[in-house]
């Protein structure tokens, strides 16, 4: 929609945008998708400004995921006492940082993390990582051809969830305020940026109806929604799809939004250890399996039930839109075809 | 293989033999399904029915050692059908010769399945070879593929999938009993003397000995001294008693590896070797594809590049062994190796690596095999009937038992047991068994049972599942703790001496407890 004629925006020249990010590089730890020499987009912690060739355009292979919940990350240490157990926290300084070129898919993630971890219980470790972090958002004029986010509400363009967030019009970027830091790092570099006027808001407009008409795939989440509350997706669906997957868990970990994880213990010696939290994934078997053998989930025709249930029936229940943010990273790993727009257009089939 | 992986996803009948694809190469699974996806048909021979059985559309379960009569048969559907590529077989082979066999329904309509497509492959893996006819079941295939004419065309071929990441590069460097790199054959005077006048050394003029003879050798066997590298014998080769007694009784045993195996516990020396992340170099994949590695950790500790401790211990014995790097090392496999001719690693470095053969710099690569020629000139027909397998099941030993691998575990689990993750998905050793076998023995699902054969016996978890058929039985290779190379056959295909994995005469017990 257009931005209301209220929002406070900028605009940022180009030309401008590396001596922006020096500034922010002095006082910020600065993660940015970087396309590194074997030409894949990642992204990555900067720490040569000039060195690395920052891409706003082509999405990077990983999101933000790993930096608030790292793939593997240690919780506590333990040492074995006469009196018994313990447990000494792990204590990690992490530095205040700017996540600057994030697309709104990885925006929408981020929310959505923050509503896992702090909405019963607060998770300590992923709010340490959160907290100080800044977000600057770049919209998407140019949807990769697995992208769907315009199905799950969650993109070409965001409104809000970044504290700046930016719009490529050619030379010049249409910076728009969504939250205090953001206001506050504007204020504080002033000199980069100019008032932005009716006709740098009526392009990025126009820069968004033309995103819009840009995305390859028709993907009707909306419809696999509603029929999963109302249960009319076919048992056969589950089961075709369960038959093939190949158990790989690589849609889980490289989804923005899979925050499953498992805590275990492991042993340095007799008298210590460490605890540590890893990614897990509700498709493998193991992650249901009871002590004996037992497992509530038949992985041959449920493998995937949970997966798709969580983020298209529960979390629609829990927070009004699913969890599926439409980045199509799962449709480029899986390896069965089973990722989650073939199972939105089986579900959908059979449907006139 | 004849093919590129890719091309697998354009085929339209995929005709995949012994393989266990979905577990054991989930990446060229991704291709075949893929390809069902868009239409393609997918016939699966296979005692077991597994997942990709399940997806086929066709599944024969044929009986463990019956490769040869049931392509065989389908040969002769093609023939009586009208099916065979005559001017294929009249142009490119010689030596063809009506084969009879036994004309099944089914056969028959995988026979037409394959026979009437444009564009079809064959995949096959260690269910083809691990038998005492190995080498015949893979000519029994070629036989198919050319009778079809499927092979030489893009998108058609024959394909072994090979089972580790750089084992088709090990046998291309003459990690073979019988050929120099490049398949240069050892008795070949002309291909000594060059290598002889590379390397400044007389080579051996007949050829070594293949993998089984030498660790079956017994304690006074020929061999006295062993360097063994990045290979478990102690759990991998067949008859484990007869393996521990030839590797005991040596003078000397020196292995390298990454992790401190079941082998390697015997050495007297122990090398301690750098693993993949942690040195340079090239890989050639299943696809004939030469793909650079690149150092992306220090190796920890003492640990070195197989290269540099080869280097160093030819040192050591008093050659001058000399290499700088990984790229002076190609650049004389380039030098000596015709395949490898025109691939160095400033080549390599760009895009996705080169197929072999690239006979010189300006070369692409050869995406698939045989267009215009076989290796041989023409292809040969070589007849072949049914040979029956070392050992079948009998009145002490009444069941069949077959090994093979599971999708979390890699061969004898020396790197991924040491993952608590994967150990959590399958951590022990399982017997498949079929419920009415089960039923019979009076087994519930998870009971430790002991299984026997004439060799040995060990125990482990049953797991009652109809994938196996009834009287079969079907176990893995991975644990230490429950080594089915124990109860496997001393039986190998004369060959290639392949040692016959997949198939030798079991019995269970129930273990009585009080």
């Amino acid at each position: 929609m257009p931005p209301a004629a209220t929002t406070d925006s900028h605009l940022l020249k180009k030309d401008h945008l590396k001596g922006f990010l020096r500034k922010l590089s002095k006082e910020y730890r600065l993660v940015a998708p970087v396309r590194n020499r074997h030409s894949d987009v990642l992204f990555t912690v900067i720490d040569d400004l000039d060195g690395m060739e920052i891409e706003l355009t082509e999405p990077p292979q990983n999101s933000l995921k790993q930096f608030f919940l790292p793939q593997q990350e240690q919780l506590s240490t333990y040492s074995v006492t006469p009196e018994g157990y313990e447990f000494h926290p792990t204590q990690a300084i992490i530095p205040p940082t700017v996540y600057f070129g994030v697309h709104p898919c990885d925006l929408s993630s981020v929310l959505y993390m923050d509503v896992v971890f702090s909405r019963r219980q607060r998770d300590p470790f992923y709010l340490r990582r959160r907290q100080g972090s800044v977000l600057i958002g770049i919209n998407c004029n140019f949807p990769s051809p697995n992208c769907f986010c315009n199905a799950t509400g969650s993109g070409p363009f965001i409104e809000m969830g970044s504290d700046l967030q930016l719009t490529d019009l050619g030379d010049r970027f249409l910076v728009e305020t969504g939250r205090a830091p953001g206001h506050a790092l504007i204020k504080r570099w002033q000199g980069f940026f100019s008032p932005a006027e009716a006709k740098d808001r009526a392009a990025r407009y126009q820069a968004f109806l033309e995103a819009r008409g840009r995305f390859s795939r028709q993907v009707h989440v909306e419809q696999a929604i509603r029929r999963l509350e109302a249960g009319t997706v076919p048992e056969q669906v589950w089961e075709d799809l369960s038959l093939r997957c190949q158990d790989c868990g690589g849609c889980a970990y490289v989804c923005p939004t899979c925050t499953c994880f498992t805590i275990s213990d492991q042993q340095r010696d007799a008298v210590s250890g460490q605890r540590l939290r890893n990614w897990d994934a509700c498709t493998f078997a193991g992650f249901t399996a009871m002590a004996g053998g037992h497992n509530p989930v038949v992985a041959k025709t449920a493998a995937i039930r949970q997966r798709f249930e969580h983020k298209l029936r529960d979390d629609v229940r829990l927070t009004g839109r699913p969890s599926c943010v439409g980045c199509g990273r799962c449709v480029g790993i899986c390896f069965g075809g089973t990722d989650i727009i073939r199972f939105v257009e089986r579900a959908c089939q059979g449907s006139l | 293989m004849t093919n590129s992986i890719n091309e697998i996803e354009n085929a339209e009948v995929i005709l995949v033999s012994g393989s266990n694809t979905t577990e054991a190469h989930p990446q060229v699974a991704r291709r075949m399904l893929d390809a069902v996806d868009r239409g393609a048909r997918l016939i699966v021979i296979d005692p077991r029915r597994t997942r990709l059985a399940e997806c086929s559309h066709l599944h024969l379960a044929l009986n463990p050692g019956t490769d040869i009569p049931l392509l065989n048969a389908m040969m002769r559907v093609l023939l009586d059908e009208g099916l065979a590529d005559e001017l294929f077989i009249e142009m490119r082979t010689e030596n063809f010769l009506a084969l009879t066999g036994v004309p099944l329904p089914l056969i028959n309509q995988a026979a037409q399945l394959y026979g009437r497509a444009r564009k079809a492959v064959i995949c096959y893996c260690l269910g083809v070879t691990q038998h005492v006819c190995g080498t015949e079941n893979v000519q029994t295939m070629a036989n198919l593929a050319m009778l079809a004419g499927h092979i030489e065309k893009k998108d058609t071929g024959v394909d072994p999938l090979r089972g580790q990441n750089n084992v088709q590069g090990a046998c291309d460097m003459g990690a073979l009993p019988n050929m120099l790199p490049s398949y240069q054959a050892v008795h070949n005077e002309d291909f000594r003397e060059k290598f002889e006048r590379a390397w400044g050394a007389r080579l051996p003029e007949d050829p070594g000995l293949t993998l089984v003879e030498m660790t079956h050798g017994g304690a006074q066997g020929v061999i006295r001294g062993m360097y063994i590298m990045g290979e478990n014998p102690m759990l991998s080769d067949p008859t484990l008693t007869k393996v521990e007694e030839t590797l005991r009784g040596l003078d000397f045993l020196a292995v390298s590896d990454i992790f401190l195996t079941e082998t390697a516990q015997l050495a007297q020396v122990v090398f301690p070797a750098a693993c993949f992340a942690e040195k340079s170099g090239s890989f050639t994949n299943t696809e004939r594809r030469v793909q650079m590695v690149r150092q992306a950790v220090a190796p920890p500790g003492k640990c070195r590049a197989d290269s540099e401790i080869i280097i160093a211990l030819a040192n050591r014995l008093g050659y001058a062994m000399d290499y700088d790097s990984s790229a002076e090392i190609m650049e004389e496999i380039a030098l000596l190796a015709p395949i490898y001719g025109g691939i160095y690693h400033d080549r390599l470095d760009q895009g996705w690596g080169l197929q072999w053969p690239c006979w010189d710099r300006d070369h692409p690569g050869t995406p698939f095999l045989h267009k215009y020629y076989f290796t041989r000139g023409k292809g040969y027909f070589m007849p072949t009937s049914h040979i029956e397998p070392g050992e079948m099941p009998d009145h002490d030993y009444p069941l069949l038992l077959m090994t093979g691998r599971i999708y979390h575990q890699y061969h004898t689990g020396t790197m991924t047991r040491k993952s608590e993750r994967l150990s959590r998905e399958s951590g022990q050793a399982l017997l498949q068994i079929n419920p009415a076998d089960a039923r019979a023995l009076g087994l519930r699902r998870g009971e430790t049972v002991r299984l026997v054969s004439r060799r040995g016996e060990i125990t482990l978890a049953a797991e009652i599942t109809e994938q196996v058929a009834l009287g079969m039985v079907y176990a893995t290779f991975h644990f230490s703790d429950a080594p089915i190379n124990l109860i496997t056959n001393n039986a190998f295909d004369t060959g290639s001496g392949c040692p016959e994995y997949k198939v030798c005469a079991v019995r269970v017990e129930k273990i009585m407890t009080n």
